[in-house]
Protein backbone atom coordinates (compact mmCIF):
# COMPACT_ATOMS: atom_id res chain seq x y z
CA UNK A 1 0.00 0.00 0.00
CA UNK A 2 2.56 2.48 0.93
CA UNK A 3 4.42 1.90 -2.68
CA UNK A 4 1.12 2.38 -4.12
CA UNK A 5 0.69 5.40 -2.59
CA UNK A 6 4.58 6.87 -3.34
CA UNK A 7 4.07 6.28 -6.51
CA UNK A 8 -0.06 7.82 -6.89
CA UNK A 9 1.29 10.90 -5.17
CA UNK A 10 4.59 11.16 -7.14
CA UNK A 11 2.56 10.72 -10.44
CA UNK A 12 0.35 13.69 -9.02
CA UNK A 13 3.55 15.63 -9.04
CA UNK A 14 5.11 15.07 -12.12
CA UNK A 15 1.34 15.67 -13.31
CA UNK A 16 1.65 18.96 -11.72
CA UNK A 17 5.03 19.79 -13.35
CA UNK A 18 4.33 18.77 -16.96
CA UNK A 19 1.33 20.85 -16.81
CA UNK A 20 3.84 23.38 -15.55
CA UNK A 21 6.31 23.11 -18.28
CA UNK A 22 3.90 22.59 -20.94
CA UNK A 23 2.12 25.88 -20.39
CA UNK A 24 5.64 27.38 -20.12
CA UNK A 25 6.56 26.58 -23.24
CA UNK A 26 3.83 27.66 -24.81
CA UNK A 27 3.68 31.14 -23.44
CA UNK A 28 7.26 31.10 -24.45
CA UNK A 29 6.18 30.38 -28.07
CA UNK A 30 3.47 32.32 -28.47
CA UNK A 31 3.48 35.22 -25.81
CA UNK A 32 -0.33 34.79 -24.82
CA UNK A 33 -0.45 36.39 -21.21
CA UNK A 34 -3.06 34.20 -20.13
CA UNK A 35 -0.84 31.24 -20.23
CA UNK A 36 2.33 32.75 -18.02
CA UNK A 37 -0.93 33.47 -15.48
CA UNK A 38 -1.79 29.59 -16.05
CA UNK A 39 1.96 28.89 -15.92
CA UNK A 40 2.26 30.78 -12.48
CA UNK A 41 -0.88 28.85 -11.10
CA UNK A 42 0.91 25.30 -12.04
CA UNK A 43 3.99 26.49 -10.37
CA UNK A 44 2.50 26.86 -7.01
CA UNK A 45 0.46 23.78 -7.22
CA UNK A 46 3.26 21.89 -7.99
CA UNK A 47 5.19 23.14 -4.90
CA UNK A 48 1.87 22.50 -3.08
CA UNK A 49 2.10 18.72 -4.42
CA UNK A 50 5.66 18.43 -3.54
CA UNK A 51 5.20 19.55 -0.02
CA UNK A 52 1.42 17.22 0.34
CA UNK A 53 4.49 14.72 -0.77
CA UNK A 54 6.55 15.06 1.99
CA UNK A 55 3.89 15.94 4.27
CA UNK A 56 2.20 12.46 3.59
CA UNK A 57 4.23 9.74 2.22
CA UNK A 58 7.35 10.40 2.93
CA UNK A 59 7.50 12.43 6.61
CA UNK A 60 3.71 11.40 7.52
CA UNK A 61 4.29 11.44 11.04
CA UNK A 62 7.55 13.95 11.46
CA UNK A 63 6.02 17.26 10.10
CA UNK A 64 2.89 19.00 9.65
CA UNK A 65 3.18 20.98 6.63
CA UNK A 66 -0.77 22.10 6.09
CA UNK A 67 -0.23 26.06 6.10
CA UNK A 68 3.24 25.48 3.64
CA UNK A 69 0.98 23.59 1.33
CA UNK A 70 -1.85 25.85 1.60
CA UNK A 71 0.09 29.21 0.46
CA UNK A 72 1.63 28.17 -2.76
CA UNK A 73 -1.56 26.85 -3.57
CA UNK A 74 -3.56 29.96 -3.02
CA UNK A 75 -0.73 32.13 -4.41
CA UNK A 76 -0.86 30.08 -7.76
CA UNK A 77 -4.99 30.17 -7.99
CA UNK A 78 -4.71 33.81 -7.02
CA UNK A 79 -2.47 33.84 -10.51
CA UNK A 80 -4.74 31.98 -12.36
CA UNK A 81 -7.94 33.43 -11.47
CA UNK A 82 -6.13 36.83 -12.66
CA UNK A 83 -5.23 35.48 -15.79
CA UNK A 84 -8.62 34.37 -16.69
CA UNK A 85 -10.61 37.74 -15.58
CA UNK A 86 -8.13 40.02 -17.56
CA UNK A 87 -6.70 38.55 -20.12
CA UNK A 88 -8.71 35.30 -21.63
CA UNK A 89 -11.04 37.21 -23.45
CA UNK A 90 -9.64 38.55 -27.29
CA UNK A 91 -9.61 42.52 -27.58
CA UNK B 1 -15.43 15.13 -31.32
CA UNK B 2 -18.36 15.25 -33.93
CA UNK B 3 -15.91 18.10 -35.62
CA UNK B 4 -12.88 16.00 -35.76
CA UNK B 5 -13.30 15.66 -39.64
CA UNK B 6 -11.91 19.11 -40.01
CA UNK B 7 -8.72 19.55 -41.45
CA UNK B 8 -5.96 21.40 -39.55
CA UNK B 9 -5.91 23.48 -42.62
CA UNK B 10 -9.47 23.67 -42.82
CA UNK B 11 -9.36 25.04 -39.27
CA UNK B 12 -6.47 27.47 -40.03
CA UNK B 13 -8.45 28.87 -43.04
CA UNK B 14 -11.62 29.68 -41.13
CA UNK B 15 -9.35 31.17 -38.42
CA UNK B 16 -7.94 33.33 -40.41
CA UNK B 17 -10.28 34.26 -43.36
CA UNK B 18 -13.82 34.00 -41.58
CA UNK B 19 -13.74 35.36 -37.61
CA UNK B 20 -17.39 35.11 -38.06
CA UNK B 21 -20.75 33.59 -39.02
CA UNK B 22 -22.23 36.64 -40.71
CA UNK B 23 -18.65 37.00 -42.65
CA UNK B 24 -19.36 32.68 -43.36
CA UNK B 25 -22.42 33.78 -44.33
CA UNK B 26 -21.68 37.10 -47.29
CA UNK B 27 -18.99 34.20 -48.45
CA UNK B 28 -20.81 31.83 -49.37
CA UNK B 29 -23.41 34.11 -50.43
CA UNK B 30 -21.16 35.19 -53.29
CA UNK B 31 -19.53 32.27 -53.70
CA UNK B 32 -22.99 30.77 -54.85
CA UNK B 33 -22.76 32.91 -58.06
CA UNK B 34 -19.10 33.12 -58.51
CA UNK B 35 -19.79 35.15 -62.11
CA UNK B 36 -21.84 37.75 -60.36
CA UNK B 37 -20.98 40.72 -59.55
CA UNK B 38 -22.98 42.52 -56.44
CA UNK B 39 -23.60 45.44 -54.75
CA UNK B 40 -23.99 46.16 -51.41
CA UNK B 41 -27.73 46.39 -51.08
CA UNK B 42 -27.65 43.56 -53.05
CA UNK B 43 -25.87 41.31 -51.21
CA UNK B 44 -27.47 42.58 -48.01
CA UNK B 45 -31.17 42.00 -49.34
CA UNK B 46 -30.65 38.43 -50.00
CA UNK B 47 -28.26 37.48 -46.59
CA UNK B 48 -30.73 35.69 -44.29
CA UNK B 49 -33.20 37.49 -42.45
CA UNK B 50 -31.27 35.99 -39.10
CA UNK B 51 -27.97 37.41 -40.31
CA UNK B 52 -27.25 40.06 -37.57
CA UNK B 53 -24.66 42.66 -39.48
CA UNK B 54 -24.58 46.19 -40.32
CA UNK B 55 -24.26 48.03 -43.50
CA UNK B 56 -20.85 49.03 -42.03
CA UNK B 57 -19.74 45.75 -40.53
CA UNK B 58 -20.35 44.10 -44.32
CA UNK B 59 -18.27 46.60 -45.65
CA UNK B 60 -15.41 45.89 -43.47
CA UNK B 61 -16.00 42.39 -44.00
CA UNK B 62 -15.71 42.39 -47.44
CA UNK B 63 -12.68 44.05 -47.16
CA UNK B 64 -11.39 41.78 -45.13
CA UNK B 65 -12.24 38.92 -47.68
CA UNK B 66 -10.18 40.62 -50.64
CA UNK B 67 -7.65 41.41 -48.12
CA UNK B 68 -7.68 37.34 -47.91
CA UNK B 69 -7.70 36.50 -51.62
CA UNK B 70 -11.43 35.67 -51.49
CA UNK B 71 -13.00 38.44 -53.47
CA UNK B 72 -12.69 40.94 -55.93
CA UNK B 73 -14.16 44.56 -56.52
CA UNK B 74 -14.05 46.07 -59.50
CA UNK B 75 -14.26 50.36 -59.97
CA UNK B 76 -18.15 50.72 -58.95
CA UNK B 77 -16.99 48.66 -55.69
CA UNK B 78 -18.89 45.83 -56.77
CA UNK B 79 -17.83 42.78 -55.65
CA UNK B 80 -16.95 38.97 -57.04
CA UNK B 81 -15.92 35.79 -55.86
CA UNK B 82 -12.82 35.38 -56.86
CA UNK B 83 -10.32 32.79 -55.08
CA UNK B 84 -6.34 33.59 -55.32
CA UNK B 85 -5.45 30.17 -54.88
CA UNK B 86 -6.69 26.34 -55.79
CA UNK B 87 -6.22 25.91 -52.06
CA UNK B 88 -8.01 28.90 -51.37
CA UNK B 89 -10.96 27.52 -53.76
CA UNK B 90 -11.09 24.28 -52.24
CA UNK B 91 -11.29 25.75 -48.66
CA UNK B 92 -14.13 27.56 -49.31
CA UNK B 93 -16.14 24.44 -51.18
CA UNK B 94 -15.45 22.92 -47.62
CA UNK B 95 -16.65 25.71 -46.16
CA UNK B 96 -20.09 25.11 -48.08
CA UNK B 97 -19.89 21.84 -47.98
CA UNK B 98 -19.85 21.52 -43.95
CA UNK B 99 -22.65 24.58 -43.76
CA UNK B 100 -24.95 22.73 -45.98
CA UNK B 101 -24.29 19.37 -44.11
CA UNK B 102 -23.26 20.02 -40.37
CA UNK B 103 -24.66 23.69 -39.79
CA UNK B 104 -24.41 23.56 -36.41
CA UNK B 105 -21.00 22.33 -35.60
CA UNK B 106 -19.50 24.54 -38.58
CA UNK B 107 -20.86 27.61 -36.43
CA UNK B 108 -20.35 26.25 -32.95
CA UNK B 109 -16.63 25.67 -35.09
CA UNK B 110 -16.12 29.15 -36.07
CA UNK B 111 -16.90 30.67 -32.25
CA UNK B 112 -14.55 28.31 -30.97
CA UNK B 113 -11.71 29.33 -33.08
CA UNK B 114 -12.86 33.37 -32.46
CA UNK B 115 -11.68 32.24 -28.65
CA UNK B 116 -8.32 31.98 -29.36
CA UNK B 117 -6.36 32.21 -26.04
CA UNK B 118 -8.54 29.74 -24.05
CA UNK B 119 -7.97 27.85 -27.01
CA UNK B 120 -4.11 27.91 -26.50
CA UNK B 121 -4.30 27.25 -23.00
CA UNK B 122 -5.90 23.61 -24.16
CA UNK B 123 -3.02 23.87 -27.04
CA UNK B 124 -0.23 24.42 -24.43
CA UNK B 125 -1.19 20.56 -23.58
CA UNK B 126 -0.40 19.28 -27.35
CA UNK B 127 3.42 18.01 -27.68
CA UNK B 128 4.04 18.47 -31.45
CA UNK B 129 3.64 21.15 -33.71
CA UNK B 130 5.00 24.11 -31.54
CA UNK C 1 -4.42 30.84 10.17
CA UNK C 2 -4.54 27.59 8.39
CA UNK C 3 -8.20 27.32 8.51
CA UNK C 4 -8.45 30.93 6.80
CA UNK C 5 -6.49 29.86 3.80
CA UNK C 6 -8.65 26.48 3.21
CA UNK C 7 -11.40 27.85 2.92
CA UNK C 8 -10.06 30.35 0.66
CA UNK C 9 -8.22 27.44 -1.39
CA UNK C 10 -11.41 26.21 -1.70
CA UNK C 11 -12.89 28.38 -3.16
CA UNK C 12 -10.11 29.29 -5.03
CA UNK C 13 -10.38 26.27 -7.06
CA UNK C 14 -14.07 26.21 -6.81
CA UNK C 15 -13.91 29.47 -9.16
CA UNK C 16 -11.06 27.97 -11.36
CA UNK C 17 -13.33 25.07 -12.20
CA UNK C 18 -16.13 27.21 -13.21
CA UNK C 19 -13.89 29.05 -15.58
CA UNK C 20 -12.81 26.11 -16.96
CA UNK C 21 -16.54 25.15 -17.18
CA UNK C 22 -17.47 27.99 -19.15
CA UNK C 23 -14.19 27.43 -21.86
CA UNK C 24 -15.40 24.28 -22.25
CA UNK C 25 -18.81 25.54 -23.58
CA UNK C 26 -16.99 28.17 -25.40
CA UNK C 27 -14.52 25.62 -26.92
CA UNK C 28 -16.10 22.21 -27.19
CA UNK C 29 -12.74 21.38 -25.74
CA UNK C 30 -12.76 18.64 -23.47
CA UNK C 31 -9.83 19.29 -21.82
CA UNK C 32 -11.61 22.19 -20.44
CA UNK C 33 -14.47 19.77 -18.96
CA UNK C 34 -11.71 16.87 -17.78
CA UNK C 35 -10.03 20.64 -15.93
CA UNK C 36 -13.34 21.16 -14.58
CA UNK C 37 -13.84 18.15 -12.64
CA UNK C 38 -10.34 18.11 -11.93
CA UNK C 39 -11.07 21.32 -9.65
CA UNK C 40 -14.10 20.32 -8.26
CA UNK C 41 -11.75 17.39 -6.92
CA UNK C 42 -9.17 19.80 -5.70
CA UNK C 43 -11.90 21.89 -3.94
CA UNK C 44 -13.41 18.93 -2.36
CA UNK C 45 -10.47 17.52 -0.77
CA UNK C 46 -9.32 20.73 0.34
CA UNK C 47 -12.69 21.16 1.79
CA UNK C 48 -13.17 17.68 2.88
CA UNK C 49 -9.84 17.48 4.51
CA UNK C 50 -10.30 20.16 6.96
CA UNK C 51 -14.54 19.52 7.57
CA UNK C 52 -13.39 15.81 8.64
CA UNK C 53 -9.67 16.73 9.91
CA UNK C 54 -8.02 13.99 7.70
CA UNK C 55 -4.54 15.61 7.01
CA UNK C 56 -2.22 12.97 7.17
CA UNK C 57 -3.96 10.16 5.72
CA UNK C 58 -2.60 9.51 2.50
CA UNK C 59 -5.14 6.19 1.74
CA UNK C 60 -7.79 8.67 2.33
CA UNK C 61 -10.49 9.16 0.06
CA UNK C 62 -10.46 12.25 0.92
CA UNK C 63 -6.79 12.73 -0.59
CA UNK C 64 -7.59 10.22 -3.35
CA UNK C 65 -9.85 12.82 -5.29
CA UNK C 66 -6.65 14.77 -5.18
CA UNK C 67 -4.65 11.97 -6.70
CA UNK C 68 -7.41 11.24 -8.99
CA UNK C 69 -8.12 15.04 -10.37
CA UNK C 70 -4.41 15.05 -11.43
CA UNK C 71 -4.70 11.10 -13.10
CA UNK C 72 -7.88 12.56 -14.97
CA UNK C 73 -5.40 15.58 -15.88
CA UNK C 74 -2.89 13.00 -16.67
CA UNK C 75 -5.43 11.34 -19.11
CA UNK C 76 -6.25 14.50 -20.83
CA UNK C 77 -3.10 15.56 -21.80
CA UNK C 78 -2.70 12.28 -23.27
CA UNK C 79 -5.77 12.12 -24.83
CA UNK C 80 -5.15 15.59 -26.23
CA UNK C 81 -1.88 14.27 -27.91
CA UNK C 82 -3.15 10.75 -29.39
CA UNK C 83 -5.93 12.60 -30.91
CA UNK C 84 -4.12 15.77 -32.50
CA UNK C 85 -3.52 13.94 -36.01
CA UNK C 86 -6.87 15.38 -36.33
CA UNK C 87 -8.29 18.91 -35.41
CA UNK C 88 -9.97 18.12 -31.85
CA UNK C 89 -11.42 21.94 -32.05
Amino acid sequence: METFNFILYLMAVLTCLACTVLLGSSYMHTGVRMLLWSTLCFVGLSVSNILLFFDLIVYPTEVDLRLWRLLPALAGLLFLLYGFIWESEDN
Amino acid sequence: MEDSAFSEAFCRFIQTAVPSVPVAELLLLIFKQPERWWTLPELLGELPRDVNITEAGAVTSLESLRSRGLVEFDDNKRVRYRAASDALDAQVHTLAQAYNERPVTLIRMIYALRDTRIQSFADAFKFRKR
Amino acid sequence: MVEFLSGAVTLAYLIAALFFLRFWRKTADRLFLVFTVAFVLFALNQGLAHMLAVYHEPSSFIYALRVLGFVLILIAIVDKNVSSGKSTR
